[in-house]
């Protein structure tokens, strides 16, 4: 039961005024300013233009490719992560020989900067000198472009994605594990069910809500990726592994260019706040099908 | 013994997967470590992967870290400390009070207030910019404080529309993690150069830096505290109300020796985003404030292929947060944190 009384108001007020702070300011002063023409390189005085920045974007080549790029990598990567992630937890869950170890050691990338994971992975995919290369030099290719060409750098950046956030799924996923209650698979072992049965009929769906979240989550944080790019490829080779957050970085912080940069953070807000929806929607019927 | 235990082949199948990942896991982490202590011929010269049989290890990578032949890392260092630790001290602390009392007190308003939060800060903000000729810097807080003290002052009516409550103010704290952090982080640079122009520094200040981090890990602490709040039995709190001890003292006194396990989980989260975070920095920081990362993903341009160096610059990123999951890991196990994550 909640009680009323009134150093609720102190207990609350601190953090309620940060975040209003913080995140109405922005708001207010990005949306207004994302229908004014406003640069401070050269620096121009502000003009009202209306939808004007979010037609130029809209009809810009180059947003629609930003885009289609981070979609890919965010809706790749989540799905190797998910399915990775749920094989390991499902490992962990049915207690592997040297789980303890296990537990600990797949935790560790999490807790990496990923700017630091980035010059890792720059090393470790040189073409010359990297350890990859003469492991793939091995099988007779060597050199390959891992960071130069746009499919080999779009294929390491979501790799290192994998590497980073896949301990996340896990540490979600065993946790949704072991609430499982344990009855059910007593009686299913009763019937003589098969583990892919278990799995199919009981841990699957008695998971999907956590794994609903997980992947929510993932997709979401997917969605902003720039220090990983930033280090890894700055955006190339051109601009074909260019994220959304790097290109308004590009936009707002290199060419000054604020009413444009706006206007994008806005059409980004719009379409990161589209795809949860979606997504909500499309999980929805399954979600209640199975609760 | 589970019935969910595997047997037989699958067991083992399941064993070499994991080791395969725990490879796949450890190989960089073990790779940058080694490489911190190569010489730079050992490096151009290809690949090497053990120390004293392939490569003889060197600690002149670590020594020009340490005597700052390679920029000022001891400020970096000390600088990314002292914010990542007060902000982390800081957001646990106001999110923690923040969580104890949406989930042991009624907040009831409504969305009409809301609404006339946003609607007297936007226009506030374009009456005062715009017609009456205030700066950007000015009108902003103007209109904040007319846009708070208006919606207070609205929610003591009886207003019509549909009425908010705790679980609608969790909803909307939760949802600010759903905001690109790019728009705030434009926004909040502009912002902080306006509010430069009054006097106040906050770009490339220990002020501004810290409380763009609190600000953004209150969401995350005040979710991850709610759920400890709510795993903690009410009775020990009932039974200090009915000995009238003030609600202030239940919650110093009472409620947050008991959820130490949550608050030092929460602080360690919040630690590690603060210490990893890239974006903020790079818009809100120039010298004197700037963190780790930044200073670690310059190295890249800057040193080019000496990856010995690098090497050190990322390994100086990474260990303390090592250290922090090897004591976190340590808690787990000595039962310290047994109850609380659930």
């Amino acid at each position: 039961m909640t009680r009323n009384d009134p150093i609720k108001h102190f207990f609350i007020w601190p953090a309620l005024i940060i975040v209003l702070l913080i995140s109405i300011f922005p708001l207010v002063y990005s949306l207004t300013t994302s229908f004014m023409s406003m640069r401070l390189v050269p620096p121009t005085p502000a003009r009202f233009v209306g939808f004007g920045n979010y037609a130029d974007l809209l009809s810009n080549p180059r947003f629609w490719h930003v885009a289609g790029t981070t979609t890919l990598i965010a809706f790749i990567s989540v799905g190797l992560q998910y399915v990775i992630g749920l094989s390991v937890a499902l490992a962990l869950n049915s207690r592997v020989p040297g789980e303890g170890i296990f537990r600990v050691g797949f935790l560790l990338p999490m807790l990496v900067a990923p700017v630091a994971v980035a010059l890792v992975a720059r090393q470790l995919l040189n073409p010359t000198m990297g350890p990859l290369n003469e492991f793939m030099t091995l099988f007779g290719f060597p050199n390959l472009p891992f960071l130069t060409r746009t499919s080999w750098a779009l294929g390491s950046i979501i790799v290192v994605e994998v590497w980073q956030w896949t301990p996340f799924v896990i540490l979600m996923l065993l946790a949704g594990l072991q609430t499982l209650p344990d009855d059910v698979y007593e009686a299913a072992a009763l019937e003589n069910a098969t583990p892919w049965q278990q799995f199919r009929d009981i841990t699957f769906p008695m998971l999907l809500p956590i794994s609903a979240a997980v992947v929510f989550i993932r997709l979401i944080e997917s969605y902003k990726i720039m220090d990983t790019v930033f280090v890894m490829t700055g955006g190339g080779p051109g601009v074909s592994t260019e994220t959304l957050t790097l290109f308004a970085y590009q936009e707002g912080f290199k060419k000054f260019n604020l009413g444009y940069t706006s206007a994008l953070s806005f059409l980004f807000l719009i379409f990161i706040t589209v795809i949860g929806l979606v997504y909500l929607a499309v999980l929805k019927p399954y979600l209640e099908k199975h609760k | 013994m589970s019935v969910r235990t595997l047997e037989g082949k699958r067991r083992w199948l399941a064993l070499g997967g994991c080791l395969v990942w725990l490879a796949f896991t450890l190989f960089p982490l073990y790779w940058v470590a080694i490489t911190s202590f190569k010489t730079p011929i050992a490096v151009v010269g290809g690949p090497t992967y053990l120390p004293f049989v392939d490569f003889e290890p060197t600690l002149t990578a670590w020594n020009e870290l340490l005597s700052g032949e390679r920029g000022a890392f001891y400020n970096t260092f000390i600088a990314s400390l002292i914010v990542g630790l007060s902000a982390a001290v800081l957001a646990t602390g106001i999110g923690a009070m923040a969580a104890y009392a949406l989930v042991r007190f009624t907040f009831r308003f409504r969305l009409l207030s809301a609404l006339i939060f946003v609607i007297v800060a936007f226009g506030g903000f374009l009456l005062g910019r715009n017609v009456l000729g205030f700066g950007q810097g000015i009108s902003l807080i103007y209109s904040f404080i007319a846009a708070l003290a208006l919606a207070v002052i609205s929610s003591r009516f009886r207003l019509p529309g549909p009425e908010l409550g705790n679980n609608d103010i969790v909803f909307w704290f939760v949802s600010q993690r759903m905001f690109p952090p790019i728009v705030a982080a434009f926004a909040l640079y502009l912002m902080y150069t306006e509010v430069g122009k009054l006097g106040f520094k906050l770009v490339d200040s220990y002020v501004g830096l810290t409380f763009a981090y609190v600000a953004f890990s209150l969401p995350i602490v005040i979710w991850l505290m709610r759920d400890f709040f709510e795993a903690l039995p009410i009775e020990v709190e009932e039974a200090a109300m009915v000995d009238n001890v003030p609600s202030w003292r239940i919650f110093f006194g009472i409620v947050l020796p008991m959820s130490k396990p949550g608050l030092i989980a929460t602080f360690m989260i919040t630690l590690a985003f603060v210490w990893n975070e890239f974006l903020f920095a790079l818009f809100l920081t120039s010298s004197k404030w700037q963190t780790l990362p930044i200073l670690v993903a310059g190295q890249n341009s800057q040193r080019g292929d000496e990856w010995w160096s690098i090497s050190t610059a990322a390994l100086v990123a990474i260990i303390p947060m090592m250290v922090m999951a090897g004591i976190l890991s340590r808690l787990m196990r000595s039962g310290l944190l047994l109850g609380a994550i659930k």
